[in-house]
């Protein structure tokens, strides 16, 4: 009997300092296999003596060699994880998760919405509609992170910029930043969708991802094709642990992806 | 499953000293007033009538409340893990004793634990241990087991089942594991005689009806008072009472929530992945990075445990995970009766 609870083990290949407090790690499998994932999945990533936390791959799922996650420092485990660098060890379990479904929102367009680290989880959506660009229609964007230096991906914003419609909006400017300030929502006025062509697929702070929900709703997206990614601390990743739990769903197996038409008849509000 | 037989006390003695010489053995044991499950090594410490169920029930023997999953060793650019699953292929276990609302708890938790995903250690331990039932002579007043199902007689779930008709036990028997149990001691069996039926269907009506002497709702208006009342103001009251101390968590025979971190040795360089129990009462329970708590109020987190057991469990495992052993009842320090949450629910 294969035991879910003992990680593989994966070397670090790289790190990369995407922001301050924000690094990206890629991952190799040690023995040698390829790691097959959906965007929107994640790992629980083991760093020893400190224990286990979820992050969402965020590397392109067409990269099966190595992957990567993106990682804010918030606490120990992540602390721990920063000391660490190239050639170290760290363990993976999962992929997790049911992700974002690429195949279906094929022939459609895509509203992508990111607030803070939560574009971690959009990443691989992105590389693989950018790799795939003539199977989705209009793709957008918007991103809103903290302030300019907290803008994560920027080589890769600039890359995507060629293939999908980027806008971005920091809470907090300073002397440099020529852009939009305020919150993601501000960014609608600068789009034109058609609701009813088009998935909507976000992950940010709860407060964010409600009102983006609202203003999509306001839009006329369909409840179904408004999709959220959820955060919550899985423990276990197979709906044991109970952290994860949502009026009787798990995060880690029933999500993270969300529909509202789903999340709104939760007893308990998800976001 | 066979037809049913009878043991003396004295040959149940000597059936579970014979088992002592083959198996660990898991039995009821007097602690001060209280009863136990405990490992026994000898078949007289066994306290094989007491009244309604154990202080703790069985699930800590199949789920502990502290396990190690693993150990790990750092080494130079290499890590090696030590699954702890292997330790636990050779077991050989009998649990003597356990009640109806024992077994069905155990039951609720397969369905958990061995449904889409396997946890190996506590499917390991399932597999590896036999299950011989003790059926409740004289329930306890926190008991509602007959309204939710789990009693006084379980419905499968044991490999032998034992009734005590006073001078001597009934036994059923439940797998073909409790069929060869009897078959290799057949010399302490007799057969049941059609009295020794009638007395056993007896004393579970009796204990039935002395558990419905109090009221209960019926389980599925249940689910819908609690789809309705989510937001009702008596979830407040409750939160103002509840210490949140977990204690209804630990006691329950279904609950499973838990915890895993790493507990490094003082090398620094090897340790181990442990899970321990945790509690949907306690704040940390909901907490994300960056320090955001989802069930910050307190009425938020006795409505999870209510919610879940009678409510989201449907969704879960096709039923509600409450046995009506009461013992969250019992031990709540706050005197929390989830009876009466319930009643209070559908009445509303």
């Amino acid at each position: 009997m294969k035991n879910p609870y003992i990680p593989e083990l994966a070397v670090i290949e790289e790190t990369r300092v995407e922001a301050p407090g924000v690094k990206t790690f890629k991952l190799k499998l040690r023995h040698g296999g390829m790691f097959t994932f959906t965007p929107g999945q994640f790992i629980e990533l083991s760093v020893f003596g400190y224990g286990e936390a979820p992050f969402s791959v965020s590397s392109s799922p067409l990269q099966k060699d190595f992957f990567e996650v993106t990682v804010r420092k918030t606490g120990m485990l992540t602390s721990a994880l920063f000391e660490l660098e190239r050639g170290n060890t760290v363990g993976v379990r999962g992929p997790f998760g049911n992700g974002w479904p690429i195949e279906k929102m094929k022939k459609y367009s895509i509203l992508m919405i990111g607030g803070g680290i939560g574009i971690a989880p959009l990443k691989p959506v992105i590389e693989y509609v950018v790799a795939n660009r003539k199977d989705y229609e209009e793709v957008i964007l918007l991103y809103g992170a903290k302030t300019p230096k907290d803008i994560v991906f920027k080589k890769e914003l600039e890359i995507w910029r060629e293939k999908i419609d980027v806008h971005l909006t920091v809470d907090i400017g300073d002397n440099s930043w020529k852009g939009r300030t305020g919150v993601v929502t501000i960014l609608f006025d600068e789009i034109k969708v058609d609701p009813k062509e088009t998935y909507s697929i976000q992950c940010g702070p709860p407060i964010m991802m409600y009102f983006v929900t609202k203003k999509l709703l306001e839009l006329g997206f369909p409840e179904d094709r408004i999709l959220l990614s959820l955060e919550r601390l899985m423990k276990c990743g197979m709906g044991f642990c109970g952290h994860c739990m949502i009026s009787g769903k798990f995060v880690c197996k029933d999500g993270p992806v969300f529909s509202y038409s789903q999340i709104k008849d939760f007893l308990e509000s998800a976001i | 499953m066979g037809k049913a037989l009878t043991l003396s006390r004295d040959s149940l003695i000597e059936f579970i000293g014979r088992l002592l010489e083959n198996f660990q053995v898991i039995a009821p044991v007097k602690n001060g007033e209280k009863v136990f499950f405990d490992l026994i090594s000898d078949p007289y410490k066994a306290v094989i009538e007491y009244e309604g169920h154990t202080m703790l029930p069985p699930k800590r023997f199949f789920f502990p409340e502290r396990e190690i999953l693993f150990t790990y060793e750092l080494k130079e650019r290499d890590v090696a893990i030590y699954d702890k699953c292997g330790e636990l292929e050779g077991l050989r276990r009998v649990f003597l004793g356990a009640r109806s609302c024992d077994i069905e708890g155990l039951k609720m938790l397969d369905k958990v634990l061995v449904g889409e995903f396997h946890d190996p250690y506590y499917k390991l331990r399932r597999e590896r241990t036999i299950i011989i039932g003790l059926a409740c002579n004289e329930p306890k007043e926190y008991c509602f087991c007959a309204y939710t199902g789990s009693g006084p007689y379980p419905s499968g779930g044991f490999d032998l089942f034992l009734t005590n008709l006073g001078d001597h036990y009934l036994v059923d028997i439940g797998s073909e594991r409790g069929e060869k149990l009897v078959k290799y001691n057949i010399d302490l069996f007799r057969t049941a005689s059609k009295s020794d039926l009638e007395k056993r269907d007896k004393i579970i009506r009796s204990v039935e009806s002395k558990i419905k002497e109090q009221s209960f709702p019926e389980i599925n208006t249940i689910y819908e008072a609690l789809i309705k009342n989510f937001n009702a103001d008596m979830w407040k009251e409750y939160g103002e009472l509840c210490l949140a101390c977990g204690k209804c968590n630990f006691v329950c025979p279904t609950c499973r929530c838990f915890d895993i971190f790493d507990d490094p040795n003082f090398d620094l360089k090897s340790g181990k992945r442990v899970r321990v129990w945790d509690s949907c009462h306690f704040l940390s329970f909901t907490r994300v990075a960056g320090g955001l708590v989802f069930r910050k109020e307190r009425p938020s987190r006795i409505k999870q445990r209510v919610y879940h057991k009678y409510c989201y469990s449907f969704d879960e495992i096709g039923s509600i995970s409450c046995t009506g052993c009461g013992r969250c009842i019992e031990l709540c320090p706050a005197r929390i009766d989830i009876r009466e949450i319930v009643r209070r629910v559908v009445e509303l």
